[in-house]
């Protein structure tokens, strides 16, 4: 069973190349981010914060990228996605992120991402790059909702319906279910359907906002709430970087079966887990506005105890499947394998920082410190980044039919790990100290840490590097076997 | 144990059991192949048992940490405590530079333009207490200080180019 045509090949190229690209380029930036706290690498706040809302907004896009493509390349293989519409979704994106680029680098727009009106307004930067800011995320939001759209309209197409679709049936009336005949979602439809409803939600609110703020723009006079801005905020950017984990973990239902050879079917607790995550990932976001007193009382223990549950269905299905998936499997470790494996790791670790946080009294320590970038970085550079590379270099490893030699392995994964393991310990140790994030020049420890930081992420970039030009030699290096990946489901 | 050490510590315990997790099901795949459907058998019976532990886990935290919330009871607002106004704006805070040891006391944290954080170091540096300070209200911060000395607040929530710089240092105790 061959499962892939060449558009959707090329499709998932152009999405998770692009992605991969913008990642790369951006952990340079990221770099010269932590150079400069460390002191080593002169900036002018009115430039670092200019590079770090270019950071910011660029990783997230490209990631979201990556995980656009890679599902679009699994859901393409049992649902019909038409390629015209990606090209233009994409083309709305790009177009957004030149804007972004351009905002930020040309205008020095340092909002950040995660904007907080009416902060758009009051910077010191050009008037004219709040605007190509706001436009550019619009783009990008009308870009991301046209694939949700797509996505979720294939999704329903294919398994009958909302109720087909989440597997209703199947969970409350087996035997009617069986007896029907109708297809069953494969495990990676799961985060096809919650990106593609909750990400509507949240392109809706992002909407919205973009909508008031582009008003607010053109108009000064317009008034806008600031507690209901940061709730708009806060849902949309939340849910977007939650989105991209998912997404992106859609990627190990297929790529764990066929690394080791097992099968991997949708099951009762599989589907009651997505059902699950679906809705946390929703009322998670409360938990950025523990320190808005204001914020009505319930919200925020709503936030807790949604962040604390959604480590259930994430650990109890997706984690513990794929370790049944590994246990005594005798997988082989090709690079492709090691990436993947160890994303589950650093999704994991990252979650662990990300509860510690999500507690209201030690977010009291934690709230707006590097704890906060820490966490996230362990779970966007060691989980997603790594789902992506890992996916990447399975596609490479079945088309080439050629494994990485062992000493090669280690030194990409000594390099790669060990200096993520420093990059990132960096971040957690200033952050539990109290060193805020996003300061051009931080307090002490901060400095300090921020040079052993830099050192570890140089190492890391090295580790990135070494696996690239391995990826271009597994690319280029072999004649292609029979011009097709073999990438199937079940191995 | 100051509370970043207690913070570390308890990251430390949690990410390295669940590395040791995923460092042992690595090495199996060196230990003789299982059918996958013996695996499954054994798999789903400590699934179970994850489940259960972990939902009573969480819900028991949850439940623990709900009497150290930061939020202001409504007889707290009503004790005595003296009403400490704070203003946040690009780049500084509007507040008095001594205050007393001991006494309660209520801030209340507003803005004049955008979205600031009034964070509170104690003299040995730690982040004691915080809140946002958002135009259009006022957040209600209640903080008994124990220690005389040099504290210094920081704005904690980005606010444009000069965010780092913003802080204030004020003494409690003396005169
Ligand atoms: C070598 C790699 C990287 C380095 C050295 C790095 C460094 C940094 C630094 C220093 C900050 C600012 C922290 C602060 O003071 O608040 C930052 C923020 C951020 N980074 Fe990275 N980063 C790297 C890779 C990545 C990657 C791959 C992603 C995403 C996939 C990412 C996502 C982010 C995000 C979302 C922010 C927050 C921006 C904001 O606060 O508005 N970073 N990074
Ligand atoms: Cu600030």
């Amino acid at each position: 069973m061959l499962t892939s045509d060449n558009t959707s090949r090329r499709v998932m190229a152009l999405y998770m190349g692009t992605g991969l690209a913008l990642t790369a380029l951006m952990m340079f930036a990221g770099l010269m981010l932590r150079a400069s706290q460390a002191g080593w690498m002169p900036m002018s706040p009115g430039q670092f914060y200019a590079v770090l809302t270019l950071h910011g907004a660029v990783v997230i896009v490209a990631l979201m990228l990556c995980g656009m493509g890679g599902l679009w390349f699994l859901m393409r293989r049992q649902t019909s996605l038409s390629a015209a519409t990606t090209l233009i979704t994409y083309a709305c994106i790009a177009a957004g992120a030149v804007a972004v680029i351009a905002a930020t680098l040309f205008g020095g727009f340092a909002g950040l991402y995660t904007f907080l009106a009416p902060l758009p307004f009051h910077g010191s930067w050009p008037y004219w790059s709040t605007g190509a800011f706001l436009v550019g995320m619009t783009l990008i939001t009308i870009g991301w909702m046209a694939w949700c759209m797509q996505m979720l309209g294939a999704v329903l197409r294919a398994y009958g319906g909302a109720l087909g679709a989440l597997a209703w049936d199947f969970v409350w009336h087996r035997k009617a279910f069986d007896a029907s005949g109708k297809p069953l979602p494969p495990p990676e439809a799961f985060p096809a359907l919650m990106a593609g409803f909750d990400g509507m939600l949240a392109g809706m609110s992002a909407m919205l906002l973009g909508v008031a703020l582009v008003v607010r723009w053109l108009d000064a006079r317009v008034l806008i709430n600031p507690l209901w801005a940061k709730n708009l905020t806060y849902f949309f950017a939340h849910t977007y970087a939650n989105l991209i984990i998912y997404m992106l973990a859609a990627l190990i239902y297929v790529g764990l079966p066929y690394a080791t050879g097992r099968k991997y079917h949708t099951s009762t607790a599989l589907v009651v887990g997505w059902w699950c995550s679906m809705l946390l990932t929703l009322t998670n976001y409360f938990h950025h506005l523990y320190m808005d007193f204001v914020q009505p009382g319930p919200f925020q223990y709503l936030g807790e105890l949604s962040s604390y549950l959604s480590a259930v269905p994430v650990t109890v299905v997706t984690i513990f499947s794929a370790l049944m998936l590994v246990w005594r499997s005798g997988m082989k470790w090709t690079l492709g394998a090691i990436f993947m494996y160890t994303g589950l790791i650093g999704w994991v670790v990252g979650g662990i920082g990300a509860e510690i946080d999500a507690t209201v009294p030690f977010n009291v320590h934690l709230h707006n410190t590097l704890w906060v970038p820490a966490h996230f970085h362990t779970y966007l550079v060691g989980g997603c980044v790594l789902f992506a590379v890992g996916w990447v270099f399975l596609c490479l490893e079945s088309r080439s039919m050629r494994r990485t030699g062992a000493l090669l392995r280690w030194l990409i994964g000594l390099l790669t790990f060990g200096g993520m393991a420093v990059f990132l310990m960096g971040f957690y140790c200033a952050g539990a100290y109290g060193v805020p994030r996003r300061y051009a020049i931080e307090p002490p420890p901060g400095p300090e840490l921020a040079k052993i930081a830099s050192i570890g992420a140089t190492v890391m970039i090295i580790g990135f590097a070494l696996a690239f030009a391995e990826g271009v030699r597994l690319r280029f290096g072999y004649p292609d076997q029979e011009g097709d990946m073999r990438i199937e489901q079940g191995g | 144990m100051s509370v970043a050490v207690k913070l570390l510590v308890m990251f430390l315990v949690f990410a390295s059991a669940a590395i040791a997790i995923f460092l042992a099901v690595a090495y199996s795949t060196h230990l003789p192949v299982s059918e996958q459907h013996d695996v499954q058998q054994h798999g789903y019976a400590i699934r179970g048992r994850w489940f259960l532990a972990l939902v009573l886990f969480l819900i028991a935290s949850f439940a623990a940490s709900i009497p150290f919330y930061p939020y202001m009871s409504a007889t707290a607002a009503l004790a005595p405590a003296r009403k400490v106004p704070v203003i946040a704006e690009q780049y500084a805070f509007i507040m008095p530079s001594r205050l007393p040891v001991d006494k309660p006391i209520i801030f209340e944290v507003t803005s004049r333009d955008v979205n600031h954080d009034f964070g509170i170091y104690n003299p040995q540096g730690h982040l004691i207490a915080q809140v946002q300070a958002m135009p259009d209200y006022t957040n209600y911060l209640r903080v008994i200080f124990h220690a005389p000395g040099q504290y210094t607040a920081r704005c904690l929530e980005y606010c444009g180019v000069g965010h780092a710089i913003m802080a204030k240092t004020f003494t409690v105790g003396g005169k």
